[in-house]
């Protein structure tokens, strides 16, 4: 028992040392920055800063523009979950696959997007005065909260959904059915049964989403403006144009000691929502094109969804194909063949296929560290029995509630020097990816682990089977949803990730956002939109071939099919 | 569907299985995205290979100012990241003087320097070496805007006709914006610029964060009037064959933004670094200034392109802040002015 204690102890030592070595000695960096002054201990900044009505102002928006942002990702995502859930129509598991595409999109693509689209000049606005006969565009919502809602929503509503449908499917349809011989009415199921059990998964997205739209910046300043900076703008001008670190890294801890308190919140709520569910639960679909009267509802929110998502990124491809010559709009290919010319760059060592390859094997060795890490602490917050657990829980969220900004310098300066000492390089950034995707493995993980049913684990256990053994052939394809949906996240967020990129990489590491935001910089608008395109066709296929070979490796074959 | 897979799965294990290979890094020259990817970087990079047994290498990840926190980081943890660096605009003068980052030069080192306008020459310790300039203006649509009537004072940007009309940028996060708030407080003084822009606000469309999200607004057809850079009509005609969007001058006035270059404290190679500043004053590189970074280049002698010539406005009387005036107030100029803005 002591021999398998200790070597359990072993399996979370090793991630947890990881940790404090790449992210938490870093951070205290930060603290230690924002909380000295000439070597003295000193509360003066962060006290600055409460005392300041301009930062209270940002600070309260931030907060608004996430709630927000939380609640109309909820509106979206969770319908979303449940045409997932219910129906069957053709494609739909690689369309599944497809939903995560919009979260990994640079910052710059959506914002494009949303401008072509639902711009006061844009398709959206041009088509509706066209049909209605109108004299000014009806839609306005760029430059305002409500665009910057939207634009937070398109990029988390595909994980709320995601998140919640892995929830879903394992709810025993046995429990509704029963309700309903009863004579529970529809809503009545909804609410009373089908909720309730779907809290876990749905609270955890909303926390992920808040902390995401809190911590957000670019896109608000895209498609808001600078009327609406978030906390996150101030931190960058603190650092990166005044020099001001002092100030920044005060910012950047009240920002963390904030988010830590939004998920310390959630998780002692999600202990009073967590709810035994069966685990492998085959699901009766209907089949989805079918036309009935009660189905208007259904078929109007996919006809939402289809504007929201196919608009912005449909423009952005137009885009790519075009070009203004002479007061007109022609059709080109120059914006991809300048992509694909290989002497573009070639000197600089970043041409855009390098990119491509860059940004797939940083994504691959974040996804697989992102699990080697948190997989151990996903089970040790699940199953472990020892106080502080939800301490615990709270603390390794951490990297999710950081700055980009700030982490990214922080980083930067741990890795320039002992004992980690990687300077920039491929692996430097990997562990940056790690460090922000690990998170999500747990929070995809440990909902699934706390729903499952012991009782198999057990039974095997009695017979003999060593824990590892019950481990592989039980537990694991029980979860293996969580760690599908975890390691996909993962390889999002690396595949999507800038601020900690742009610190560490250098022009041989350059990865495909880096890329399109260069394109940009060098006024080549069609070539981003282009890369753009690539980024998103490469995304995709990446997605849709990670879930194939995913499903096989964590035996999906194995339990969907029977039982 | 199979044989998509199977392809995506063999480009991803290619992918996985050809690792970069590692090169040294002899001369190492820090600057931003766009002057490498699409700037004059490979040819400088050509030339001064040509006659130095060096391999120069070019780091360009982001934009100039993420580049200085990463030599500042670099420096601090006493590593020696880089020989050269490009891309340090006029308001950053004083403050990056503070950090004492640059070796100081003597001119003789850099025979090409003598060639350059004196006005050019902001930086007293003579660390920092101007290799381009521009101007800061306003742009407009000329099919959206009427000509005629153009505003050419501040006060006419003011007109209610321009109401919510003007992209401009963010001064925290983008170079005109700041240099469209020093324009602004040059004009109005401290603390009546506050004012201004109180009036301003309702004709703004939006404050982008950078210059690349407000041109996109711009290319839209989001609103007629940008704040971007007096080539930009030239960068049309070239670019795009049509002189649509139009330069407007407000007071005659442009600011004046000059963009240095300086060789990093500790390099191992201090002639080559000079010698390399050189290069990019000569008349070959600096010729190449106009079209790919859509700037004036700093040595006059260089050729420019017809249409560039013709188009690129040259305003009558160029204005800046002094960097010491900046370094002073840029912290709470800042500030002020986001209160202002801020919840409009």
């Amino acid at each position: 028992m002591n021999v398998r204690r200790a070597r359990r102890g072993l399996l979370i030592l090793l991630p947890l040392l990881f940790l404090a070595a790449a992210f938490y000695y870093p951070l205290l960096r930060l603290f230690r920055e924002g909380l000295t002054e000439n070597g003295r201990f000193t509360f003066r900044f962060l006290t600055d800063v409460f005392v300041d009505p301009y930062f209270l102002r940002v600070i309260v928006f931030t907060a608004k523009q996430a709630f927000w942002s939380t609640l109309l990702s909820i509106a979206i995502g969770l319908p979303w979950a449940y045409v997932f859930t219910k129906y069957r129509f053709p494609f739909k598991s690689t369309l599944r696959s497809l939903t995560i595409v919009p979260f990994v999109l640079p910052s710059i693509t959506v914002a494009v997007g949303f401008i072509l689209f639902f711009g006061n000049n844009g398709y959206l606005n041009q088509a509706l005065m066209f049909v209605f006969g109108l004299e000014s565009p009806p839609i306005r919502i760029l430059y305002s909260l409500p665009g910057i809602v939207l634009a937070h929503a398109f990029y988390n509503a595909p994980l709320v959904a995601r998140m919640v449908s892995a929830q879903w499917e394992q709810i025993d349809p046995a429990y509704t059915e029963s309700a309903r011989s009863l004579g529970a009415g529809r809503v009545r199921r909804f609410a009373g049964i089908t909720l309730p059990m779907l809290m876990p998964g749905l609270m955890t997205s909303s926390m992920l989403v808040f902390i995401f739209s809190f911590l957000s910046f670019p896109i608000v300043l895209a498609l808001g403006g600078a009327q609406f900076a978030t906390l996150e703008v101030e931190i960058y001008t603190q650092f990166i144009v005044l020099f001001n670190e002092p100030t920044g890294a005060a910012l950047a801890i009240l920002e963390i000691i904030l988010s830590l308190l939004f998920t310390f919140g959630y998780i002692l709520l999600e202990g009073r929502f967590t709810r035994p569910v069966g685990g492998r639960i085959h699901h009766a679909t209907e089949p989805l094109f079918r036309w009935s009267w009660g189905r208007g509802l259904l078929w109007l929110f996919i006809v939402a969804c289809a504007i929201l998502y196919i608009g912005p990124l449909g423009s952005v491809l137009a885009d790519s194909f075009t070009r203004s010559w002479a007061g007109h709009t022609v059709l080109t290919l120059d914006w991809y063949a300048a992509i694909f010319r290989p002497e573009y760059n070639a000197l600089i060592g970043a041409a855009p296929l390098r990119a491509v390859q860059n940004s797939l094997q940083t994504a691959a060795g974040a996804m697989l560290g992102a699990l080697v890490v948190g997989v151990p602490i996903a089970f040790a917050v699940a199953r472990g029995r020892f106080r502080g657990r939800r301490l615990f829980d709270t603390v390794v969220m951490a990297p999710l509630g950081v700055s980009s900004v700030a982490l990214g310098a922080a980083l930067l300066a741990a890795f320039l020097r002992p004992p980690l000492q990687l300077g920039h390089g491929w692996l430097a950034i990997v562990l940056a990816h790690t460090i922000l995707a690990y998170p999500f493995v747990i929070r995809a993980v440990v909902p699934i682990l706390e729903g499952l049913d012991r009782g198999p684990v057990e039974a095997a256990r009695s017979l003999g089977a060593t824990g590892w053994r019950a481990f592989l052939d039980i537990e694991l394809p029980l979860i293996r949803r969580g760690l599908l949906v975890g390691a996909v996240l993962a390889f999002a967020i690396s595949l999507g990730e800038m601020s900690a990129t742009i610190m560490l990489a250098r022009p041989e590491w350059k990865t495909m956002p880096l890329v399109v935001n260069d394109l940009r910089a060098a006024r080549s608008f069609g070539g981003a939109s282009a890369m753009s395109c690539l980024l998103m066709a490469i995304t995709a296929i990446a997605f849709v071939v990670i879930e194939r070979f995913g499903a096989r490796i964590f035996g999906g074959t194995k339990w969907s099919k029977s039982a | 569907m199979r044989t998509l897979l199977v392809t995506a799965v063999a480009l991803l294990g290619v992918c996985l299985v050809c690792f970069g290979q590692a090169a040294d890094t002899p001369f190492v020259v820090y600057t931003y995205d766009s002057f490498a990817s699409w700037g004059p970087a490979s040819s400088i990079e050509q030339a001064f290979e040509a006659t130095h047994p060096v391999d120069v290498r070019f780091v360009a990840v982001a934009d100039s100012r993420s580049m200085l926190t990463r030599l500042l980081q670099e420096r601090q943890a006493g590593r020696q990241g880089a020989d050269v660096f490009i891309g340090i605009e006029a308001a950053e003068l004083a403050r990056t003087q503070r950090l004492e980052l640059f070796v100081s030069i003597p001119p003789e080192d850099v025979p090409n320097l003598a060639a350059v306008d004196p006005a050019l020459l902001l930086d007293p310790s003579g660390s920092l070496i101007p290799y381009e300039h521009g101007y800061i203006t306003f742009v407009y649509d000329s099919e959206h805007v009427e000509t005629e009537t153009l505003a050419r004072t501040f006060e006419d940007l003011l007109d209610a006709r321009y109401r919510n009309q003007i992209i401009l940028e963010d001064p925290r996060m983008s170079s005109p914006g700041l240099s469209f708030l020093l324009w602004t407080i040059d004009r109005y003084g401290d603390p009546g610029y506050l004012d201004y822009w109180r009036q301003l606000r309702p004709n703004i469309l939006t404050v982008a964060g950078g210059w690349g999200e407000a041109y996109d607004l711009f290319l839209a057809g989001e609103a007629p009037i940008v704040l971007s850079f007096s080539t930009d009509t030239a960068y049309s005609v070239i670019d795009h064959g049509s002189a649509r969007h139009k330069v407007m001058l407000l007071q005659n006035q442009g600011y004046r933004n000059v963009y240095f270059m300086g060789v990093v404290q500790g390099t191992e190679h201090l002639d080559w670094a000079t010698d390399f500043l050189d290069l990019v004053l000569s008349t070959e590189i600096q010729s190449l200034i106009p079209t790919t970074e859509w700037m004036f280049p700093a040595n006059p002698e260089a050729l420019l392109p017809v249409s560039f010539y013709q188009y690129a406005v040259t305003p009558p009387q160029p204005v800046m802040v002094s960097p010491e005036a900046i370094a002073e107030n840029l912290d709470r100029w800042l500030r002020e002015w986001s209160l202002v803005i801020l919840g409009g």
